[in-house]
C-alpha cells in the first residue's frame, strides 16, 4: 500500500490554478512589462534599444510636476471626504431605524453609478445656464448670481470635482465602516455607558479604536482608487481650468492618445505605479500583518 | 482509482461542451464584415447619410456587408489607436486631417497606392481637388482620398437682428462690426455669441479665424519656432478670448462648452451668432425642431480683420493597416468616395465633398447656403502638419482657457503658449 501522494493529487492543484496564473500574467504581468519596455525605447523607435530619456525628461517636466500636485491633493482631499460622509453615514445607518434596509441602498447608489456618467450627471448640475445647483442656491440664498461658473471658475473648478468625487467614493468608505461598526461588541457600549461615558465618549473611546484597523484598510484601498481616478475628471473638466485639475491618469491618456507621445506616457505612468505602489505599502503590510 | 475515472470523465464532459460551443458560434455564411467606424453614427443628420450608404452598399453588394463601428468623437484617436495595438482596428476610420501623418508614422495605416494605381492612378485621383489630395500624401505614400472640406462660417439668427435693430441682409463684415453686433445683440438672458473654450479638437476651427485674422500665426514662416509671441497673434488672442472676459458677449460657463453646447445655444436662442461649418444647418435643426433654419438662420463670411481668412473642418476616411480584407475595404472606401455617395452625403447631411465633379455640381451651386461655404474656399487656412502640432494645439487650449478664466492675463497666457510651443518643437 502506498502512502504517497498520487499523480493527480500533486498536479491537479496546480493544474488548477494555471488558467487563473495564466490569465493574470496576460492581463496585468503582460501589459506592465510592455509598458515599462515602452518607457525605455526612444521615441517611434523598436526593437531593444533602451535609453532613460522620457525618465529624464519627465523630472524636468513642468506640467508634471504640477500634475502630481495636483493628483496628491485631489486624493487627499478626497479620502477626508470619503472618510468624513462615509463615517458619519456609517454611523447614521448603523442605528435601528425604520425603512433602514432601504436608506443602505440609497446610500450605495452613487457607487453603482459609472464615473462617466458620474462626471456628466455634475457637468450638468454645475452648469451655469441650465443646471440644478444654481436654481437651488437661487432659491435658499436670496441674491445669489444667475450664471454662477462652477467648474469655468479657476477657484472652484478644483472644489467642485472633489465635490463630486466625494460623493461618487464615499460608499465604499460607509460599507466597510458599516461592516466595521457591527463588529464592536455592544457590551463595551453598555460598559462605557455604566461607567458615565458619554455619546461623544463613547465615539471616541470604543467606535473609533474599533474601527481604526479597518479606517486604515479603507483609506489605504481608497487611496489605490482615487490615485487612479481618470474618467470622472474627463468627463467633468477634462484637466481644465487650463491645467488645474489635470491628474497623472488624465495627462498619460493626453500623452498617449492625444500627442501621441506613447513612449513618454509610458514612462510617466512607470512612475505614477511607483509611487502608488510606495503609496500601498503601509496597507500591504498591515494586510500582512493581520494574517 | 475511482478518481482517476471520474477525472477522465469530467475532462470529457468538458471536452464535448467546448466541441458544441464551438459548432454553434461558428459563422454560418462566409460574409464579409467591413467595419465602418464613425462618430457621426450617433449624430443627425450625418446618421441618415450614412445609413443611407450602408443600405445601398450591403443591397449591392452580397458578399461584403459594411457594419457599425461607433466611437465617440473625443475619442475617435484613442479607440483606434488601442484597436491598432491589438490588431484589430476598425477597417475603415474617419479622422480630421491633423492626425493623419501621426498615425502613419506609428504603421497604423495603409498605402493606398496600389489601389489607386489598379483605378487608374493619376486619373482617378484627378476627380479630387488636389490641394486636398496633397494633405493625403506622406513620405511618398497616398494614406486617403480627402473626404469633406467644409470652411467655417458665420451662423446668425436673422429673428435676433431684427429685434435689436439690425438688418439681417447686412451681417457683420469687420471685426469692429461683429463686436458693435454682439453688443446690440446681448440682452437679458440671451449672449451676442457664442464661442467655444471647452478642451476639445472643434476649438481650433472657432478661435484660428481669429488669431490668423489678426496676422497672427503658431510658427514662424519657416516653421521651426513659434511665433505666437508677436503682437499680431496677441491681437487675435485677446479679441477672442475678451468677447467673454471684457465685453461679457459669451454666455458664462465657456470652457464647458464645446461645438454641439454653443450649437444648442444658437437653436434655443440663447445666442444669436457662431462660428460654424454647413453641417450645423441640419444639425441645429434637428435640435430644435420648432425652428425652420433655412428661414431664421443665415451665413455671412467670417468678419475681416487685417486679413480674409477662414479655417475649415476637413475630414478623411482612411483604410486600417490591420484590415484582414483589403479588397473588400478599398470596394467599400471607393464607393464611399464615388459620386453618387458623397452627392449623396451633400444633399442629406450638407457636407461638401472635395470631388470636382460635386463642387461644380447644380446641385451645389443652386444651394445658397452651400455657396457661402464654397466661396470661403480660397480663404482656408490650415493648421501646421507637424508631428509636434498635437502639443502646440494642447498648449493653445490651455492658454485660452487660462485666460478665459482668468488664471492668467492673455499676454501672460500667451507667453506661456508661445514657450511651450517651442518646447515641443524642442527648442
Amino acid at each position: 500500500m502506498s502512502t504517497g501522494r498520487s499523480w493527480h493529487d500533486r498536479h491537479l492543484g496546480p493544474l488548477f490554478v494555471l488558467p487563473a496564473t495564466l490569465m493574470l500574467v496576460a492581463v496585468l504581468v503582460f501589459p506592465a512589462a510592455m509598458t515599462l519596455r515602452l518607457s525605455l525605447t526612444p521615441e517611434g523607435g523598436s526593437g531593444w534599444t533602451l535609453t532613460l530619456i522620457h525618465y529624464v525628461k519627465a523630472f524636468r517636466d513642468p506640467i508634471l510636476a504640477q500634475t502630481f500636485r495636483n493628483t496628491f491633493a485631489f486624493v487627499a482631499l478626497s479620502l477626508v471626504g470619503h472618510l468624513l460622509l462615509g463615517l458619519a453615514l456609517a454611523l447614521a445607518l448603523s442605528q435601528a431605524l425604520p425603512g433602514q434596509t432601504l436608506f443602505r441602498l440609497i446610500a450605495l447608489v452613487p457607487w453603482t453609478i459609472p464615473d462617466v456618467i458620474a462626471g456628466i450627471i455634475f457637468r450638468w448640475v454645475f452648469n451655469p445656464i441650465h443646471g440644478s445647483l444654481n436654481p437651488l442656491l437661487q432659491a435658499i440664498i436670496p441674491g445669489f448670481p444667475p450664471g454662477f461658473s462652477w467648474l469655468s471658475s479657476p477657484t472652484l473648478a478644483f472644489p467642485s470635482l472633489i465635490f463630486a468625487n466625494v460623493w461618487r467614493g464615499y460608499p465604499l468608505v460607509m460599507v466597510m465602516l458599516l461592516a466595521g461598526l457591527m463588529a464592536i461588541p455592544r457590551e463595551l457600549y453598555e460598559a462605557a455607558a455604566v461607567d458615565g461615558a458619554g455619546r461623544l465618549k463613547r465615539f471616541l473611546h470604543v467606535t473609533l479604536p474599533g474601527l481604526s484597523t479597518i479606517i486604515l484598510i479603507a483609506l489605504a484601498l481608497d487611496m489605490v482608487w482615487e490615485f487612479r481616478r481618470f474618467a470622472l475628471v474627463l468627463s467633468m473638466t477634462g484637466g481644465g481650468p487650463g491645467t488645474l485639475t489635470e491628474v497623472l491618469s488624465t495627462l498619460v491618456y493626453k500623452s498617449y492618445f492625444q500627442f501621441f507621445t506613447f513612449e513618454y506616457a509610458s514612462a510617466i505612468a512607470i512612475l505614477m505605479s511607483v509611487v502608488l505602489f510606495i503609496l500601498s505599502l503601509p496597507y500591504i503590510i498591515l494586510v500582512g500583518r493581520e494574517r | 482509482m475511482k478518481r482517476n475515472v471520474n477525472l477522465w470523465w469530467n475532462l470529457a464532459v468538458v471536452g464535448i461542451a467546448v466541441g458544441l460551443l464551438a459548432v454553434v458560434t461558428a459563422p454560418a455564411a462566409a460574409q464579409i464584415k467591413v467595419r465602418f467606424q464613425t462618430w457621426h453614427w450617433g449624430e443627425t443628420p450625418w446618421v441618415k447619410s450614412l445609413e443611407e450608404f450602408q443600405k445601398t452598399f450591403n443591397q449591392a453588394n452580397p458578399g461584403i456587408e459594411v457594419v457599425r463601428d461607433d466611437s465617440r468623437y473625443a475619442d475617435k484617436e484613442s479607440v483606434f489607436i488601442t484597436q491598432s495595438q491589438a490588431k484589430a482596428a476598425a477597417d475603415i476610420p474617419h479622422f480630421s486631417y491633423r492626425v493623419i501623418r501621426q498615425l502613419a508614422d506609428r504603421g497604423y495605416l495603409m498605402d493606398l497606392t496600389p489601389f489607386v494605381e489598379k483605378e487608374g492612378g493619376a486619373k482617378y485621383l484627378a476627380q479630387w481637388d488636389q490641394a486636398a489630395l496633397e494633405m493625403c500624401k506622406y513620405k511618398g505614400k497616398l494614406y486617403c482620398l480627402p473626404d469633406d472640406l467644409n470652411p467655417l462660417v458665420l451662423m446668425y439668427n436673422t429673428v435676433h437682428f431684427k429685434e435689436a435693430g439690425l438688418d439681417p441682409n447686412k451681417p457683420p463684415a469687420t471685426w469692429d462690426q461683429f463686436l458693435d453686433y454682439a453688443k446690440k445683440l446681448t440682452k437679458v438672458d440671451r449672449w451676442g455669441v457664442g464661442i467655444i473654450g471647452a478642451r476639445q479638437e472643434g476649438l481650433f476651427m472657432r478661435f484660428n479665424p481669429w488669431l490668423w485674422g489678426a496676422g497672427g500665426d503658431y510658427l514662424t514662416a519657416d516653421g521651426k519656432r513659434s511665433s505666437l509671441d508677436t503682437p499680431e497673434a496677441l491681437e487675435g488672442f485677446k479679441f477672442y478670448v475678451e468677447l467673454f472676459t471684457k465685453h461679457k458677449l459669451v454666455p458664462p460657463g465657456v470652457i464647458e462648452q464645446g461645438a454641439q453646447e454653443v450649437r444648442t445655444q444658437l437653436a434655443h436662442g440663447k445666442v444669436s451668432m457662431i462660428i460654424t461649418l454647413p453641417a450645423a444647418m441640419g444639425i441645429v435643426q434637428a435640435i430644435n425642431p420648432k425652428i425652420n433654419v433655412r428661414e431664421v438662420m443665415a451665413l455671412a463670411p467670417v468678419p475681416v480683420g487685417k486679413k480674409k481668412v477662414t479655417s475649415a473642418w476637413f475630414s478623411m476616411r482612411v483604410i486600417s493597416a490591420f484590415t484582414k480584407n483589403p479588397e473588400a475595404a478599398w470596394k467599400v472606401y471607393r464607393t464611399w468616395h464615388d459620386r453618387d455617395s458623397q452627392m449623396r452625403n451633400f444633399k442629406i447631411a450638407g457636407v461638401l465633398s472635395t470631388r470636382l465633379d460635386i463642387k461644380n455640381s447644380p446641385e451645389l451651386k443652386n444651394d445658397k447656403f452651400a455657396q457661402v461655404f464654397a466661396a470661403q474656399t480660397p480663404y482656408v487656412k490650415w493648421e501646421p502638419l507637424l508631428a509636434e502640432w498635437p502639443k502646440i494645439g494642447d498648449a493653445m487650449i490651455t492658454a485660452v482657457q487660462e485666460a478665459l478664466t482668468g488664471v492668467k492675463t492673455p499676454e501672460q497666457a500667451l507667453k506661456d503658449a508661445h514657450a511651450a510651443t517651442n518646447r515641443a518643437l524642442g527648442l
